[in-house]
């Protein structure tokens, strides 16, 4: 722990923490200055069957009669302090919403995440190791047929085949174990497919060195070259692909959770946004924007460990010097 | 010697098109993928003798045939008709959304780039703000906002993507500021204006413009996602995220889903395709 890296990890956590509060504005605004008013489409829809005292009163509560910038005020400081405001639909706190839904989506997400690193570094080490003639441009198709096809298709094609077709699992039970590997599944996939894309660049990149051309005359096999040799430097970047890509995983995660019928945030937020719970759709989208740029600090803080050709630079992301310019995209690959 | 040099002029600028157009097979395949596409979606009436709209209630849920080709939904409309006809909405609003990212992130990344100092630090904070929170949750709380329509899901599909082309604008036009031309330009006299136009645009747009039909396939991709989930037109359009919607409630009939699937992964890929292309020759 030098002093520059702690000068650097400060700076950082400084950059994070205005962020995450820009961010919680930026959403405020989003749901609450744009066209589309809440109190008239939702309140006062006679679907819902509330009297005009009621209404009264839930307007008083929330704040709504305030200016906006007062409510941005109270908004933010709730915030600040853990509090997350009530749900303008049920009356009850949007943090007890969200603590009871939040378990499901967690192990959806972790075991996604599970699948797709499984699947990535499968994948990336058939394109090693395979023959070049049998299997390895199958394999190399897979990131690019997957980044091409949409969630939900996924999700859909594994009911029908599994659910429908075989009777593994039945729809009606989601939260069943076949149904929540499939789920995870379906979430994997998609991001397997960025990870992969961004190791398989890395590996023939690294495939290239000297060091691996040297390995290779002394007669070491394509295996043995792949587990003591290429993996290490080639993995390094997948932190950073993963940590860029952990807010999709929430995004995926609502539609996974329409597919399957599952209950956790994802559908919470269909929920809140059929009815225009703004408090609701401000929480858990502020969490996402909170989730995404803890993931990213803690990335950016362990990546200066893990690799020490790096340089501590506030306001860039950086890369591994091996891997060449930065890129930009995460998902394109990360060599020159 | 005259006479060979100017016969042979034309013929060799010729040789630099096709050289310049030479492509393998599946960029090909790829481009004529995009011209259906494209046709389909100027033209859906040329495609198919079937309404989009009016189903033969007694062909309900048939299987693909010689006459329905992807078969037909559970009123008796011809999917394949459906499908050419959402192709207009499903593709021109990705259209739309890519516009909106690439003019409003190219806009921001060049400002911050070329004037840098304090507009790029607070333009950089924007984008950082911008780029936390998870593009789809951004897509659906601007859609919410601004209400469910297909060209509203494409309008927040673009704004969720301006942050990242903010950011490879930026990172251009600052690789283009120092190259030596510029600085040769700037002491010969050319205002800023000058060298903004004739040197950064023209070259940043070039690296953008893959990243551009990058962000078309998957603005398709985010679009059909939001239409999934019903927050595009409502039927009886026939959006292809809305088609494979309606069908997931039909999966005993699986053709409802994996027809429209099929023609949106295939669609997808090929403008993928095109983008590595695109890439890889300049």
């Amino acid at each position: 722990m030098s002093n520059a890296y702690l000068t650097y990890a400060a700076k950082r956590l400084g950059q994070a923490v205005v962020v995450i509060l820009l961010a919680y504005v930026f959403t405020f605004v989003v749901v609450s200055i744009l066209p589309g008013d809440p109190i008239t489409s939702v309140l006062r829809n006679p679907q819902n069957g509330f009297s005009e005292q009621e209404i009264g009163e839930i307007i008083a509560a929330q704040g709504l009669d305030q200016p906006v910038l007062v409510q941005l005020w109270h908004s933010l400081s709730g915030f600040l302090t853990g509090d997350l405001g009530v749900s303008m639909r049920s009356n009850r706190p949007v943090s007890t919403l969200i603590a009871e839904v939040i378990p499901s989506t967690l192990i959806l997400a972790s075991s996604g995440l599970a699948v797709a690193l499984f699947l990535a570094f499968a994948v990336a080490y058939g394109t090693q190791v395979l023959p070049k003639r049998y299997g390895q441009g199958l394999l190399r198709a897979f990131p690019s047929l997957f980044q091409s096809t949409p969630n939900f298709v996924i999700g859909l094609f594994l009911i029908h085949l599994f659910g429908f077709q075989l009777r593994l699992f039945r729809v009606i039970e989601p939260d069943s174990f076949w149904a929540t590997l499939f789920a995870a599944i379906t979430i994997g996939i998609p991001f397997s497919a960025q990870i992969a894309e961004v190791l398989i660049a890395n590996l023939d990149h690294e495939a290239k060195q000297e060091y691996a051309s040297v390995a290779r005359s002394r007669g070491i096999g394509q295996r043995r070259l792949f587990t003591r040799h290429l993996l290490k430097p080639a993995s390094l970047p997948v932190v950073t692909v993963i940590a860029l890509t952990v807010g999709e995983l929430l995004g995926n995660s609502l539609i996974t959770e329409t597919v399957f019928g599952r209950t956790g945030l994802g559908s919470l937020v269909q929920r809140s946004v059929s009815t225009q719970d703004l408090p609701v759709l401000q929480a858990i989208v502020s969490l996402g924007a909170v989730v995404f740029v803890l993931v990213n600090l803690i990335a950016d803080l362990l990546y200066p460990l893990l690799d020490p050709r790096v340089k501590m630079v506030v306001g860039k992301k950086y890369r591994s010097t091996a891997a060449g310019e930065p890129s930009l995209d995460p998902t394109k690959a990360v060599n020159p | 010697m005259t006479f060979v040099s100017n016969s042979s002029l034309p013929v060799s600028r010729w040789q630099e098109w096709r050289a310049a157009l030479r492509m393998p097979t599946i960029v090909a395949l790829s481009f004529a993928v995009i011209a259906i596409v494209i046709a389909w979606s100027l033209a859906p009436q040329l495609f198919t003798t079937y309404s989009p709209v009016v189903g033969v209630p007694a062909d309900k849920l048939l299987g693909p045939s010689l006459s329905h080709w992807f078969g037909t939904d559970h009123l008796g409309r011809d999917l394949y008709t459906r499908v050419v006809y959402g192709t207009a909405s499903s593709v021109s609003s990705a259209l739309v959304a890519v516009v909106i990212g690439v003019l409003f992130g190219g806009l921001i990344g060049l400002l911050a780039g070329f004037l840098g100092g304090w507009v790029d630090i607070l333009l950089a904070r924007l984008v950082d703000v911008l780029l936390s929170i998870p593009k789809f949750l951004l897509a659906v709380i601007i859609v919410t906002a601004i209400g469910f329509e297909t060209i509203n899901a494409a309008i927040a599909t673009g704004i969720s993507a301006v942050a990242f082309f903010a950011r490879v604008t930026r990172s251009e036009v600052i690789k283009t500021r120092q190259a030596t031309f510029v600085e040769a330009s700037f002491l010969s006299g050319g205002s800023r204006w000058y060298i903004l136009s004739r040197h950064v645009v023209p070259n940043a747009s070039r690296s953008v413009l893959p990243l551009a039909v990058l962000q078309f396939g998957e603005s398709i991709l985010v679009i059909a996602s939001l239409a999934f989930l019903g927050y595009g037109d409502p039927p009886p359009s026939s959006d292809w995220g809305l088609l494979i919607s309606i069908g997931k409630d039909y999966l005993k009939w699986p053709w409802l889903v994996y027809a429209p699937a099929f023609v949106t992964i295939v669609t997808v890929l090929s403008v993928n395709r095109i983008s590595r292309w695109l890439r890889k020759t300049d």
